[in-house]
């Protein structure tokens, strides 16, 4: 039960995906014009993520060690599909607004980072909470940034007007400069907060968030496929 | 050997689980997905040329058979008092990229238009976006079916400026309805009761 | 449909990753060295432009026709993966100087959300085989542009001193702002 919970917790912040770890970021920086797109994808993601997650480490066993990179992307990409029919059925404004991002979560490096570390590796009960957290914490990420970005950007969140009258939107927020600039920021702070913890518990150096950290999740997938 | 024989039937069992789930949730599917696009992508272009009408012409669409097409053509009725107004149909032109679709209300009573609304459409911002602008569709208002169509091509509308391409589209999507409409204009009159 | 035009908007215009945010993860990750950015973007033009055309005449006489629209995504990453292996095999064996340069980065670009991104674009923008390719390649070199530039930028500021949060990831994303608010500036080149 600890380990589960664990497993879960560690996803919401240590290693808080696109803050921390820097994976999945060009819908983090695509889809966050509003808060609403930002939920949505991160939706689509916890279920992509929660189910591939599950069903690989229930097939764990039998994969062949040469196939499995095609094998998960195989599972992955299925996910999707299903993800992208049911969100036209169902949310077809959301599939809209969205656009190409949907197809894109296939090669989104957290599903396929979560497969090769985690899921392939552990049972399927720890898979299931793994996906779950980081998968939300994925989401809330999403959310804040484009919470934040929609603020600013228009004077509205989720839609309803929020600042007070005469509030000027700084329209450049929810252009593609804006989100670059705010994730810097984000991330900076992120990393400022880290420090000061680190700082109080007077242990251990703060491990550096690297870039390459960016391509680690995707490298390590694809690399070990050469095996 | 035997691990490349495990490989291959691995992957085959794979793919054939997931063709499998995906084509039958493709059927389930298929049916509400037809409904969504219509209620986000044609509704709101009819709602934009009609005001006021008391029927849903989405729920009440119907698809009429022109000879010699493959493609049915499909005609959403907008109702008042119990009698049919207006249709709208919607009709195709080639953009600056990919299709620009187009919703064409048409008064039966007089043949004339009664306004148009792009559906679809993924032309430039700024630029071949201006066909969506009321400057240019408002022309569209009260026009005799032979007046709608550019000035060089001998109608009544003036092309929006630097996108010719893009206007070019709507008159082609609009000259396809108006063909459209008259190959089925009795049957649709069959179908629904016109006033007066 | 204008060529000069389309060169303009793909490249500049609408960079790939300064205006459409695809190919974040090498543009983060791999912009630390000219040397190794340059390599990374010539692999990725090579991989995008192969690829466009390859998925291209599967969605037209392989999907279309049968109405497997709906299996796209499926279909397009299977055979992208399978593009980017057959091309490292090839390479390997047929060109060897181009292997030790390129063949690192082959295997980061099956994940590189690019690829995908631009063989599902040029199906949603319904261009023709022609526009697909010049389009797919336009837009690479866009991407191998914002690379280098983002390259030249960080190999000057590893010699600033930047607080200790805001080193490395942070810094590149607000330069990555910066630029973009630059590129936005072409906005009023085109038609």
């Amino acid at each position: 039960m600890i380990r589960m919970w664990k497993e879960f917790s560690k996803g919401l912040w240590k290693e808080l995906p696109p803050f921390r770890l820097m994976l999945g970021l060009c819908p983090t920086l695509a889809v966050t014009a509003s808060a609403n797109d930002g939920l949505g994808m991160g939706a689509a993601v916890i279920f992509v993520l929660t189910l591939s997650n599950v069903l690989i480490s229930l097939v764990r066993k039998i994969i062949p060690q040469k196939v499995r990179i095609a094998c998960y992307i195989a599972i992955a990409a299925t996910l999707v599909v299903v993800v992208e029919l049911l969100m036209q059925a169902f949310a077809y404004p959301l599939y809209q607004s969205l656009g190409i991002f949907v197809p894109l979560i296939v090669v989104n490096c957290i599903i396929l980072g979560r497969a090769e570390a985690f899921a392939g590796k552990n049972p399927v009960h720890l898979a299931l909470v793994d996906g779950l957290g980081i998968g939300i914490g994925y989401m809330i990420s999403l959310t804040f940034l484009g919470s934040l970005r929609e603020v600013l950007g228009k004077g509205t969140w989720f839609g309803h007007p929020v600042m007070w009258d005469g509030f000027e939107p700084f329209g450049f927020m929810v252009m593609a400069p804006g989100a670059f600039i705010a994730l810097g920021l984000i991330v900076g702070a992120m990393n400022f907060l880290n420090m000061r913890m680190a700082k109080k518990k007077a242990q251990g150096a703060l491990q550096e968030m690297d870039g390459c950290a960016a391509c680690g999740g995707c490298a390590m997938a694809t690399k070990s496929r050469e095996l | 050997m035997g691990e490349l024989v495990k490989m291959v039937v691995v992957l085959s069992v794979i793919c054939g689980a997931s063709g499998f789930v995906l084509s039958n949730l493709k059927e389930y599917t298929a049916p509400l997905i037809e409904m969504q696009v219509l209620t986000y992508e044609q509704k709101p272009a009819i709602e934009r040329i009609f005001a006021e009408m008391e029927n849903d012409p989405v729920a009440d669409r119907r698809r009429f058979e022109i000879p010699g097409r493959d493609m049915p053509v499909t005609v959403f009725p907008i109702m008042k008092n119990g009698k049919l107004a207006a249709v709208a149909l919607e009709g195709f032109g080639q953009g600056y990229s990919g299709d620009v679709s187009i919703m064409v209300g048409i008064d039966p009573q007089r043949d004339a238009l009664i306004g148009i609304s792009p559906a679809k459409m993924q032309e430039t911002p700024g630029i071949g976006s201006r066909i969506a602008e009321p400057k240019f569709t408002d022309q569209f208002a009260g026009a005799r079916f032979q007046d709608a169509r550019s000035k060089a091509d001998g109608g009544k509308i003036d092309a929006v400026s630097g996108a010719t391409v893009s206007s070019g589209a709507v008159f082609q999507a609009v000259s396809g309805v108006l063909a459209n409409y008259g190959a089925i204009k009795s049957d649709i009159l069959k179908t629904w009761k016109s006033g007066d | 449909m204008n060529y000069a035009a389309l060169f303009v908007s793909a490249i500049f215009v609408n960079n790939i990753v300064l205006a459409q945010y695809l190919g974040q993860c090498p543009y983060v990750g791999c912009s630390k060295e000219k040397g190794v950015a340059f390599g990374m973007g010539t692999a990725v033009v090579f991989v995008i432009f192969m690829a466009t055309g390859i998925t291209w005449l599967f969605q037209t006489y392989v999907l279309n026709p049968f109405n497997l629209g709906y299996l796209q995504t499926i279909a397009f990453i299977l055979v992208i993966a399978a593009l980017v292996q057959f091309v490292e095999m090839f390479l390997k064996k047929v060109i060897p100087p181009l292997y030790r340069s390129l063949g690192i980065f082959l295997p980061l670009i099956t994940t590189n959300c690019a690829v995908l991104g631009v063989a599902v674009l040029v199906q949603r923008k319904e261009y023709d085989l022609i526009t697909s390719l010049l389009y797919a390649l336009f837009t690479s070199l866009g991407f191998l542009l914002a690379l280098m530039l983002m390259s030249g930028i960080r190999e000057r500021l590893e010699t600033v001193r930047a607080p200790r949060a805001m080193r490395g990831t942070p810094t590149a994303l607000i330069m990555a702002g910066i630029m973009s608010l630059a590129f936005l500036a072409f906005k009023g080149m085109i038609e």
